[in-house]
């Protein structure tokens, strides 16, 4: 930007003010002379330049100020269901609490099977970022909306999965670098509710959880260790088949919580490294945890923790 | 003052002013009413002042300014003042209150006393005193005076050290400001602020050596004036307390300066004249160095036996001329601001005493031997007044245009006024 007589003068000023006597009383006026010169016509050309103010929102640029608004402005979260991996990290992360997932299980083999809900409080939302950083596939972004004023207050909870559906959970192909999605914004543009949209039924309806499935789940779950305890004391000696075995046990959103890069990792570091605390599998939570703490125990190590 | 109500009560009901019982009460209510016309002038131009110099810093900084009230925001100003007006009046517990009340009075008695010799068009002026001058650069004096009082009576440390520093600075520079305003009298010979700007107008009889060419001006009139306008204008800058001297108001330092404690009414006087003083030093430095309101081509005797439509259209375009020097040079303080930063108070003191003062003090013996040596030879003098304007203004002039021009496409800009 600056041209390079500029900066020659600049030297040449650097050194006339190190003069002393006589000579650097006129080098300082003759550089306060240079210094308006330059100053005042750098000033002045702005004077004839446009304002890069936009008038929000009177004089508008563009039809909607979402898009000359800077890439990565934080404006209205939003989600893409179809590469959500269902690790709640986001949930976990938001220090607020404004972000509610319920998780559907398979009755029979205990892994997560999706989600039937996926809801945030954008009214209570600071804009932090916090659940954006630990989402493995880039489900959860910020996107430049914000115009979100509404008359009822309730609109501003945004549900990105439809009531009464269940979401399937994403599984993360090895060796995908990115994860493609849908194009940012346009999912939250079409949840926004208009300014006088009618409130949503308070209190929100609850979904009926069936009780039948919970006492099969049970009988699942107890099924579920003893067969994963069996399959752990049969290769334990075969380290490639028992970091299976344990990948097998964890939630398999390769959410990275744990602290290892995905589910492999923290199996790998439980087999190989001597990693010996079971506790560390967040999205699969109580059940995962004693499953390995179980399997752990049963290779005749000690579970910390 | 007295010419025009003599001039009234000739005109309005004709009777000689010397012999009608009456005039003395016509003087009384004519003094009040150009009293009173002076002190808003003063006041609506620095209102004027604040938003144009918000505007225009904010296109300097690539904003766009106040811009809702009215068109292009200017009833800003109108809004800003009844606000400052409505605000309450805090006087602190601990402060002198008789002094603290006065102190504003001080610095708006010394700012709007100026008006009464500064002129505005070939006859509009309050009064034409033969030691205008003198008396523009004593009176202002009374605002150290206030400034002064209010920093010691607010009873509050930024107050005091911003009080002090303005009363350091504007003691100061008031001696290369005198001296460089010595320059014009030398070569016009007369303290008169509407004498001064009649003087500067070539040898009459002439189209192009008549009237106020810029090759009559006293800033083109030798190395000196010209040094000397540069020196007047820096001096009347820290005189004013504007930026890059606003030390006294450095808010980075002592909170407000001198004026942390007022609000309201008190505060917006101090204001008032600080934007106020912009146009009284243009006005001065209009006066005694750019030919005031002088019309180019048009002679002093043109001027004087003009009558009826003509003598009002060239009074309109002296008013005019006047007006628009002044206002450019109120643009350049505007413009000083947001161009420089603030300068620390050793440098401020350095500035002055190194260089002001000798340089002034220069310029004046200069002038002296110039003046001996070219006062006799008017038609040599216009030459030399010809050439400085080529080099020094004209020459000067076209590359700053031709360098700013280039600035703006140097970074891929285009010029664009759109988006007021």
């Amino acid at each position: 930007m600056q041209p390079a007589s500029e900066m020659v003068s600049t030297a040449k000023a650097v050194a006339n003010r190190r003069k002393t006597g006589f000579g650097g009383y006129v080098g300082n006026v003759t550089n306060t002379a240079k210094s308006f010169w330059h100053g005042m016509s750098v000033t002045l050309s702005y004077m004839f330049r446009k304002p890069i103010t936009a008038q929000y929102p009177d004089r508008m640029p563009v039809a909607r100020m979402a898009e000359i608004l800077p890439a990565r402005y934080r404006g209205f979260l939003e989600v893409d269901r179809e590469i959500c991996t269902v690790c709640k990290a986001c949930e976990r992360a938001c220090p607020i609490g404004c972000i509610s997932i319920g998780e559907v299980k398979d009755p029979t083999t205990r892994k997560l099977a999706g989600m039937d809900r996926f809801d945030i409080d954008i009214g209570k939302c600071m804009y932090c970022g916090l659940c954006v950083e630990p989402c493995p596939t880039g489900a959860i972004q910020h996107t430049r909306e914000f115009e979100g004023s509404v008359a009822a207050f309730d609109n501003l909870t945004f549900r990105f999965v439809p009531e009464g559906t269940v979401s399937p959970v994403y599984k993360v192909k090895k060796g995908d670098g990115a994860v493609m999605r849908v194009e940012l914004g346009t999912i939250t543009r079409g949840i926004l509710k208009a300014w006088d949209a009618p409130a949503p039924p308070f209190p929100p309806k609850e979904a009926a959880k069936p009780k039948s499935a919970a006492v099969v789940a049970d009988t699942g779950a107890t099924a579920l260790t003893a067969a994963l305890i069996a399959k752990a004391l049969a290769a334990k000696d075969k380290p490639p088949q028992l970091i299976a075995v344990f990948e097998e046990a964890m939630a398999g959103t390769d959410c990275g919580d744990c602290g290892y890069p995905d589910c492999h990792g923290y199996s790998d570091g439980i087999v190989m490294g001597g990693d010996n605390d079971p506790t560390k599998c967040a999205p699969g939570g109580a059940e995962t945890t004693s499953n390995v703490r179980q399997m752990i125990v049963a290779l005749g190590r000690k579970a910390v923790a | 003052m007295q010419t025009l109500a003599n001039y009234l009560v000739v005109h309005l009901f004709g009777a000689d002013p010397a012999t009608w019982p009456w005039t003395q009460v016509v003087y009384a209510v004519v003094m009040g009413l150009i009293g009173f016309a002076l002190v808003n002038f003063g006041a609506i131009t620095a209102g004027i002042f604040s938003w144009a110099e918000r505007r225009i810093a904010a296109r300097m900084q690539s904003r766009v300014g106040p811009n809702r009230n009215g068109p292009a925001g200017f009833l800003q100003w109108i809004a800003d003042a009844v606000k400052l007006m409505l605000k309450e009046d805090l006087i602190p517990g601990e402060s002198d209150h008789i002094l603290f009340r006065v102190a504003p009075y001080f610095v708006m008695v010394g700012f709007s006393c100026t008006f009464v010799v500064l002129p505005f068009a070939r006859h509009l002026v309050a009064t034409n005193m033969d030691l205008g001058l003198f008396y523009v650069i004593s009176i202002t004096a009374l605002v150290v005076v206030g400034i002064l009082v209010s920093g010691w009576a607010s009873n509050s440390k930024w107050s005091l050290f911003g009080a002090m520093r303005a009363a350091a600075q504007i003691v100061s520079y008031e001696i290369p400001g005198g001296v460089a305003l010595m320059v014009p009298v030398l070569i016009t010979g007369t303290l008169s602020m509407q004498e001064m700007i009649r003087l500067q107008s070539g040898i009459q009889g002439n189209f192009f050596t008549q009237g106020g060419w810029p090759w009559n001006w006293n800033l083109f009139h030798d190395p000196a004036a010209f040094a000397c306008f540069f020196i007047y204008f820096t001096a009347a800058l820290a005189e004013g307390n504007r930026a890059p001297f606003d030390l006294a108001e450095a808010e980075s330092e002592i909170v407000a300066g001198y004026n942390t404690e007022y609000s309201g009414f008190r505060f917006s006087v101090f204001f008032l004249v600080e934007w106020g003083n912009v146009w009284v030093m243009s006005a001065i430095a209009c006066t005694a160095f750019l030919g005031g309101w002088g019309i180019p081509g048009v002679s002093n005797a043109t001027l004087d036996h003009a009558s009826g439509a003509a003598a009002v259209g060239l009074e309109l375009a002296t008013l005019f001329l006047f007006a628009f020097k002044t206002l450019s040079l109120c643009f350049v303080v505007i413009w000083l601001r947001w161009t420089l930063p603030r300068i620390r108070v050793d440098q401020m003191m350095t500035l002055c005493w190194k260089y002001l003062v000798p340089a002034s003090f220069a310029a004046v013996v200069f002038e002296t031997v110039w003046t001996l040596a070219f006062a006799r030879s008017p038609g040599v003098q216009l030459a030399l007044g010809v050439v400085f304007f080529v080099v020094a203004g004209a020459i000067p002039l076209w590359l700053f245009a031709k360098r700013t021009y280039d600035n703006i496409g140097a970074t891929g800009d285009v010029v664009d006024l759109s988006n007021w």
